[in-house]
């Protein structure tokens, strides 16, 4: 499969403007359930190799930066998302989410497993609403804990060649909390995915 | 006729739903909103030891303390928000309700490991009305993931550790020397360096054999080991030779313990099958100095004070001079 068969422009406009809308939904529910101001960059929608992806993961090293995914499926369209903060204060992270544990490696690793399930709960649910799906969660995974994410991107045995991946940027205003959110599509959810966005470009 | 054959069809698929969510082997609770218990499934019953009737209707946290009441309220308000599920794993929370090892046999932890669920429950408006809580034995898992990562640990201090004395060995040791010298390089602090070795090694094993030689370098690592603290950093060098690195010393501290390991191994006769040994050590000392270009540069500063000390007559203390810069 070559990209300009992978993604029409079509298409790539039609999941930029579903993004959109979830982001605009997502933003407003965070703002609610944060107190705080979110900043939603425009999502970028794009084909990438499991390589690509790779790129982004080695940018995580155990001090700066946090990644974090989590897994979804529902409607046959699969997925998981990769959310990497950098940058982030926890002390920061904590006030946003009111968490009031005292800070140590177990509660930070709590504090950013609780953090990810609600920014992605809160962008997937307004996709699956536009595609008129639900989708079940797994629970949110920690890279590194188990294993090395690099490595199994890189590997030679990476299931998959090119896939579907949006990306969007949150910042909280005012906090020192950013991170990058990564929403892989399985490369055979693609069609179901494509049949769906079919119904609603006609 | 038909409205009644209806009915006894919704009866029966209730039944078989009901059949299921108790039997079914996880914990099912269903929470209204002011955390009133309103299902309690049959694994729950077996692992809490309280029957359905003794929960329901009571408050969660009034039956469950274990429950951190503030923690749940967080994790459930997002649900009734974002209408998302929220989760918890055994790695941040090895549970959520306490329950006993109830295998005496091949039971390997002290309670049950738990992975949860929470989802929300939506009346026919779309409102949600209570929380169901999904409750994952995940035991096993937890007991083999923590075993591997012990073993793992182990694997990692023995490969570090000097297989005779139960120092690092000079590989680990060099490692927490490089490390140290470059966070002096940044920060202005004062640490020492000690090198030391046995005088006249080779006599004690030419008169007493190999394996009485042995004895003696695990003597001296003991004693060592006793007079050190728990910052600073002792290897085995190689044969007799031993190092300590002593973070946050200056060099006149450095020279005091020196002193003590010196004088405790002078005055200590060491008992071998049936043989008494006498032995000495001669010590190097060398403080970090600004002008010192690589952690081998500060090591052979202290080896040319150690040099001094054994020219001078060995069983002694000598300390290295940095040139003035």
């Amino acid at each position: 499969m070559t990209q300009t068969t992978l993604l029409s422009e079509d298409q790539r406009d039609c999941l930029q403007e579903i993004s959109n809308v979830a982001m605009g939904q997502a933003g407003d529910h965070l703002a609610r359930l944060l107190d705080s101001f979110v900043i939603l960059s425009v999502p970028h929608v794009a084909i990438l190799t499991p390589a690509e992806i790779a790129m982004a993961v080695q940018a995580i090293d155990e001090d700066s930066v946090s990644g974090i995914c989590q897994g979804f499926i529902g409607g046959g369209i699969a997925g998981e998302a990769m959310l990497l903060f950098n940058d982030t204060s926890f002390v920061d992270l904590a006030k946003l989410m009111k968490f009031e544990e005292k800070l140590n490696t177990l509660s930070e690793r709590e504090l950013l497993i609780d953090s990810t399930n609600i920014l992605v709960g809160a962008l997937l649910r307004g996709i699956a609403e536009q595609l008129d799906i639900e989708f079940s969660f797994g629970p949110p995974a920690i890279m590194g804990q188990h294993q090395e994410l690099d490595k199994v991107l890189m590997s030679k045995n990476a299931r998959w060649n090119r896939t579907l991946v949006i990306e969007v940027n949150y910042k909280i205003e005012g906090k020192n909390v950013q991170c990058d959110l990564l929403l892989v599509i399985t490369e055979s959810s693609l069609p179901r995915l494509f049949g769906k966005i079919a119904c609603l470009l006609d | 006729m038909t409205k009644l054959s209806n009915n006894m069809q919704m009866t029966n698929d209730l039944r078989w739903i009901m059949d299921i969510v108790q039997n079914v082997d996880v914990g099912l609770v269903l929470l209204d909103k002011n955390y009133d218990i309103q299902l309690w499934n049959s694994f729950m019953q077996n692992h809490s030891a309280l029957y359905a009737e003794d929960v329901i209707g009571q408050n969660l946290f009034k039956c469950f303390s274990e429950i951190d009441e503030k923690w749940f309220n967080r994790k459930v308000e997002s649900i009734y928000l974002l209408k998302n599920s929220a989760f918890t794993t055994w790695e941040q929370r090895p549970y959520l309700f306490r329950f006993n090892n109830y295998r005496p046999i091949t039971g390997r932890a002290e309670f049950m490991y738990q992975n949860s669920t929470f989802i929300p429950i939506q009346s026919l408006t779309g409102e949600i009305t209570s929380i169901c809580l999904i409750v994952y034995d995940v035991t096993e898992q937890a007991v083999n993931n923590l075993e591997l990562a012990a073993a793992n640990d182990k694997l990692e201090r023995i490969s570090k550790t000097d297989g005779l004395t139960g120092l690092l060995d000079r590989k680990a040791w060099e490692y927490q020397l490089t490390n140290e010298f470059y966070r002096l390089q940044r920060y202005q602090e004062e640490c020492s360096l000690i090198i030391f070795d046995i005088d006249h090694f080779k006599k004690v094993n030419d008169s007493y054999g190999h394996s009485a030689g042995d004895e003696v370098i695990k003597y001296v690592a003991k004693i060592t080991q006793q007079c050190i603290r728990k910052t600073d950093f002792t290897g085995r060098y190689g044969g007799e030779k031993y190092v300590i690195l002593l973070p946050h010393t200056a060099v006149s501290a450095a020279e005091i313990l020196a002193e003590r390991i010196r004088k405790k191994i002078e005055s200590a006769t060491i008992s071998y099958e049936g043989l008494s040994i006498k032995i000495t050590v001669s010590f190097g000392l060398s403080q970090y100095n600004d002008s010192l270009k690589s952690a081998t540069a500060w090591i052979d500063s202290a080896d040319k004070a150690l040099y001094i000390s054994k020219e001078n007559g060995r069983n002694q203390v000598s300390l290295f001079t940095h040139a003035p810069a």
